[in-house]
């Protein structure tokens, strides 16, 4: 099995590395399309236009998209990601700053979501054949019509202006200070032993990752429903009742069990669009995350960071999908190679 | 049953839920009598205060820093660091004497050395700042001793002691920055103003904490937390939690019910800051009757009635009533048929509207953009077909410099300093990059007026000026700017004309 | 297809579906004639009224006015416009480049699969929200450049997961048959191959459609979608946040706008899944 594994990751990591190649060239020619001059745009306003034509022989301007593209190439394998127009801080440490945030947002989303959808969807496997089967069933399709920034503007507007029980800005209390480890606002907190700063950080992540288990789970739910449906046509479960065991037992232990696979690989899909449905979300609810990073930079015209957070977004959902690939391989027996 | 798996699963979410929601935590915030959290709109662009010039970020370097002159809230200069000033009366030099007694946050004496490095060394020495345009006379600084230094401009200027207290001049100390190198002064900055920084998270929060070793007045308020809320909606649901005690630039709506809430107070603050439309001399704009049509079609009453709730004064200069360049008895009409007549001249009409380009900005001041969209509807009443197009700040100069602009520009102006120069003179100054105007015959008298040293000569000729452009159509002003300040009630704080909100002049009552 | 369609139309979902699509269609088309007024009419001296049932409401409007005074009602009804076209047109051009392209690669294979395929991988390792943002930076704003973002995004969905399809009905006896009878390449993809993915492609048809108008909404939201004088669901909501708390109905009242188009949409491509799906599983050609 871990041959099986290692083979797939090293397979995965060789593909990976010509899409991130065309994927930061295509990035490169669509931010070049912008009517933006990046040198100006550095430079105080009371530059003049000898200046900035100075800048722009400077910043490599003057060259051919190809060259620029190689040089941008060559300061990236040296650990240069490129330097922030607007906030003249290195992209690096920026997206270093802020990727934390938006992954332990999606991970609490996606547990909420994988909880919800699982439960759900028993749910509505059971109600099968009964009047609750059409209820459940629309009120699944109702629930996939509403995307997460819907959500969040909803629960934004009932429980943070409406009834004003939860926090809707930033990750923490004003006055709490943040403990730098990992960035991992939970998990630092714990490991600092602060029960309060780990309170308010959880009541802040609760409003953006329900926001955004409610938009994805439906999907989970609706797959796990059809996958118990087609495993219980499989022999197997006629014989586990035949040999008396309760609808409860066959439904939670068996069926569950093997109608979990392509579940997981849908979870495992959705995970991904999850994680770019977080842009959305910290911009309603001000998360200081990737995704506010984002849309500053594409507000700003500012080239360099939208690559390099373009590029973060890109490498996260091949490795979530690598992940995920891999855990498939894990929990399925026939997969493996001998 | 299925179910029970399901509903321990919601239960267990739904506790921890409401266990954290009715925790008190939340609301608990900072009601300390001498902490205070207050809601702020950008954070600051970086912590070197010389570096870019930004408004908003003026009271929080304030906190840390201290300029060499400061304004009392009736925007008089006062000294400051400085503690005698005298400008020469050809304004090519200025004498400065500073106090003895000023320390950085490090321990580090502060002395002119320090005066010399900030507004000379630093700015020759190439680093990208702001304050070399703003100091650019300066030809030398002659160190006379530890507290006494001259100053030697290139040209005359006048305005040296207005701009001591203006954008980004502020003491940097040069030891620091000169061994520690200057991305380590950035990350951790030390000034020597009433603050020290403690805490600081990018676009997140800024923790100060008061410096008992000040020279000046002690802050009453020990700690300040400043947490950065970009989203004027988030702001207002901030305050109205208690999660932060005092904020602004909340919408102008949300005074008005604040106001009416026990517990809180709100207020519409008028401010030195013109809101206006910076427009073009050549396009559709190179045409007299279009601009002056345009300027007649506007109803700023009505502007200030739908969205500064009537507390924001028309204004028919580039001025702000109080300052020395205002005319209190020159009004531009609003006069839409007299807009049309205009137009007419020119063969256009609400049948024929001549089309032209209009920039705004949404969120960089409160109503921005609805402004913008309720100019577009009034010119489409008289017959001037306008599109409208959303830019950010930062791209007004970049357009500019490339004169892509459109024909008119959404513009916010602040003047922190009240003095005309500051309004009129950079405005409509052709060789600044502020001014959309390139038009010599308002041009040349905003460049003559820059060289003239007499205080009243240069004021009079000011106060020409702004009739002169605004008679010309080479400035279209609006309105005098509000500042939306939302508060806990026993929370007090000095009212700045100029809409500064310092953390050293806050308390708690 | 008589059998299919009358059989759709039997289903209660997609009669709804049907109905609500209908509905704001009409809307959409005739929203001059419906709207009771200019929807770019400012009323400064009406801003920020609540709807006409509301104390404080104006029957002249009826479901209330936003912060420059405009009629809701008939912003929502032009928003429907702009949500209509975008997602006819987006989804349209999404499923002609997609399906032209999932036909060939499927049916012919070889290397023009291998290099569509490994294109289509590309794109797809991009998060379509991000990328849409990007390319909408590159292109402007505009109702078409909306349109143009949406189609060079989701094309590939329909490649890939119409590939599948035409690799299942290629291989299928018929279609080897059809060309032992002589039939060309061509005439073998439009005869057989076609109707046969036509199922499938009109349920993704349906929910692109629903895709098109969130994606719609999320860019007029970001300022980055149609242009400031044309009527969008996602502008209202942006407008409407910052008064959330003086007149809320400004936000409510897209937000259902939205939800309501996006499950007539989605009930639709559910409700033509079940009815298609039954008629290829008991088809035995």
């Amino acid at each position: 099995m871990f041959a099986t594994v290692l083979k797939l990751v090293g397979r995965r990591v060789l593909a990976a590395i010509p899409i991130l190649l065309v994927v930061s060239a295509l990035l490169f020619c669509v931010l070049r399309l912008l009517p933006v001059d990046p040198a100006a745009m550095s430079l105080p306003p009371t530059a003049t236009v000898a200046e900035v034509e100075a800048k722009r022989r400077e910043m490599g301007l003057d060259q051919p998209l190809p060259q620029q593209f190689l040089i941008w190439l060559r300061d990236v394998l040296h650990g240069d990601f490129g330097r922030s127009i607007h906030l003249n801080r290195q992209t690096g440490s920026l997206v270093g700053a802020t990727l934390p945030a938006t992954i332990e947002l999606a991970l609490f989303a996606m547990a909420l979501a994988a909880l919800l959808g699982i439960g759900g969807g028993l749910l509505m496997f059971h109600a099968r054949n009964t009047v609750f089967e059409a209820i459940a069933d629309l009120g699944s399709i109702l629930l996939l019509s509403i995307p997460e920034f819907l959500w969040g503007l909803i629960l934004l507007f009932v429980f943070g202006v409406t009834l004003q029980v939860l926090p809707f800005t930033g990750r923490l209390s004003p006055g709490l200070p943040q403990p730098h480890i990992t960035g991992f606002l939970l998990l630092d907190a714990l490991l600092r032993g602060r029960f309060d700063i780990f309170l308010s950080a959880w009541q802040h992540l609760i409003l953006p990752a329900v926001a955004l288990a409610l938009a994805f789970s439906p999907a989970i739910m609706r797959v796990l429903r059809s996958s118990l449906f087609d495993v219980y046509h499989e022999d197997y479960i006629e014989q586990a009742r035949m040999r008396g065991l309760s609808e409860r037992r066959i439904l939670l232990v068996h069926a569950l069990k093997n109608a979990v696979l392509p579940t997981l690989t849908l979870a495992g899909v959705q995970f991904g669009f999850l994680f770019s449905g977080t842009l959305l979300v910290e911009v309603i609810y001000s998360y200081p995350g990737l995704g506010n990073l984002m849309v500053d930079a594409v507000r700003n015209a500012d080239l360099p960071l939208i690559q390099a957070v373009g590029l973060t977004y890109c490498v996260v959902v091949l490795v979530i999908n690598t992940a995920v690939d891999s855990l498939y391989v894990v929990l399925n027996p026939k997969l493996r190679v001998r | 049953m299925a179910l029970k798996l399901q509903r321990r699963a919601f239960l267990q979410t739904a506790m921890a839920i409401v266990a954290a929601a009715s925790s008190g935590v939340m609301r608990a915030a900072a009601a300390g009598n001498d902490a205070v959290t207050i809601g702020w709109p950008n954070d600051i662009p970086s912590w070197d205060p010389n570096q870019r010039f930004t408004p908003d970020a003026q009271p929080i370097f304030k906190a840390v820093f201290d300029q060499p002159l400061d304004q009392d809230p009736q925007l008089n200069l006062v000294a400051h660091l400085i503690k005698r000033w005298s400008l020469a009366p050809d304004a090519l030099s200025m004498a400065v004497e500073l106090r003895d007694d000023v320390k950085f946050h490090n321990g580090d004496k502060m002395s002119t050395g320090d005066f010399r490095y900030t507004f000379f060394e630093r700015i020759k020495s190439g680093t990208k700042l702001d304050t070399a345009n703003s100091w650019q006379k300066v030809q030398d600084i002659v160190i006379e001793s530890p507290t006494r230094a001259v100053m030697k401009f290139d040209s005359p200027a006048p305005t040296a002691p207005q701009w001591m207290a203006f954008l980004g001049s502020y003491l940097v100390p040069k030891r620091y920055i000169e061994t520690a190198g200057l991305d380590t002064f950035r990350s951790k900055p030390i000034g020597t103003g009433p603050y020290k920084l403690v805490e600081y998270e990018l676009n997140s929060r800024i923790v100060l904490e008061r410096n008992d070793d000040y020279w000046g007045p002690k802050p009453k308020i020990a700690r300040v937390t400043i947490q950065i809320i970009k989203d004027p909606s988030a702001r207002v649901a901030a305050i109205q939690s208690g999660q932060v005690d005092c904020t602004v630039n909340v919408p102008v709506r949300e005074v008005a019910r604040f106001g009416k809430e026990s517990g809180f107070a709100a207020e519409l603050n008028p401010i030195t800051r013109v809101i206006l439309l910076q427009v073009r001399n050549d396009l559709a704009f190179a045409d007299e009757n279009v601009r002056l049509a345009a300027h007649h079609a506007i109803d700023k009453a009505a502007l200030s009635k739908a969205f500064y709730g009537d507390a924001a004064v028309p204004l028919s200069v580039v001025a702000t009533p109080g300052t020395p360049g205002y005319l209190p008895d020159f009004v531009f009409k609003y006069d839409p048929e007299l807009a049309r007549q205009y137009l007419a001249r020119s063969n256009y009409g609400p049948g024929k509207p001549v089309a032209i380009g209009f920039a705004t900005t949404n969120g960089q001041f409160p109503s921005d953009y609805d402004i913008a969209r309720a100019i577009v509807a009034m010119w489409k009443k008289v017959g001037i077909d306008a599109n409208l197009e959303v830019i950010e700040y930062a791209k007004y100069f970049e357009l500019n410099r490339a004169t892509k602009l459109p024909e008119a520009t959404l513009y916010s102006w602040d003047n922190a300093t009240g003095d005309p120069e500051i309004f009129a003179g950079y405005l409509l100054n052709p060789k600044m990059p502020f001014s959309a105007w390139k038009g010599m015959e308002v041009g040349q008298k905003v460049i003559d007026l820059r060289g003239v040293a007499d205080y009243d000569r240069r004021i009079a000729g000011y106060r020409d000026l702004n009739r002169f452009a605004v008679e010309s159509g080479a400035t279209i002003p609006l309105l005098q700017s509000v500042l939306t300040v939302v508060r806990k009630q026993n929370l007090t704080y000095a009212k700045y004309a100029n809409g500064w909100l310092l953390p050293q002049s806050m308390q708690w009552t | 297809m008589g059998g299919p369609i009358s059989r759709s139309l039997r289903s209660a979902r997609v009669l709804v579906a049907l109905g609500l699509i209908l509905g704001i269609g009409f809307c959409a088309a005739f929203a001059a004639s419906i709207a009771p007024r200019d929807p770019a009419e400012q009323n400064l001296v009406a801003t920020l009224l609540p709807p006409a049932w509301v104390t404080g409401g104006d029957p002249a409007f009826p479901f209330g006015t936003d912060s420059l005074g405009r009629c809701i009602l008939s912003r929502l009804i032009y928003g429907a416009r702009t949500a209509m076209t975008v997602a006819v047109f987006a989804s349209l051009g999404a499923m002609i480049i997609g399906s032209i392209l999932a036909h060939i690669t499927g049916y012919f294979g070889g290397a023009i699969d291998w290099i569509i395929g490994r294109a289509v991988d590309v794109w797809m390792s991009f998060p379509p929200v991000i990328l849409s943002l990007i390319l909408m930076v590159g292109l402007g704003t505009g109702l078409d450049k909306v349109i143009l973002a949406i189609v060079l995004v989701d094309w590939t969905r329909f490649c890939r997961v119409l590939r599948s399809e035409v690799l299942l009905v290629t291989g299928r006896d018929y279609v080897a048959a059809a060309r032992l009878l002589g039939f060309t390449h061509w005439q073998t993809l439009l005869r057989e191959v076609l109707p046969a993915t036509l199922p499938l492609l009109i349920t993704l048809l349906s929910l692109e459609m629903a895709i098109a108008v969130v994606v719609e909404a999320i860019l007029s939201f970001v300022g980055l979608g149609v242009r400031a004088d044309q009527p969008a669901w996602g502008q209202m909501i942006a407008d409407a946040r910052q008064y959330v708390y003086q007149s809320p109905w400004n936000l409510l009242l897209p937000i259902f706008a939205i939800f309501l188009t996006v499950t007539a949409f989605n009930l639709l491509g559910d409700g033509l899944r079940r009815t298609l799906d039954v008629r290829l599983a008991q088809s035995a050609r």
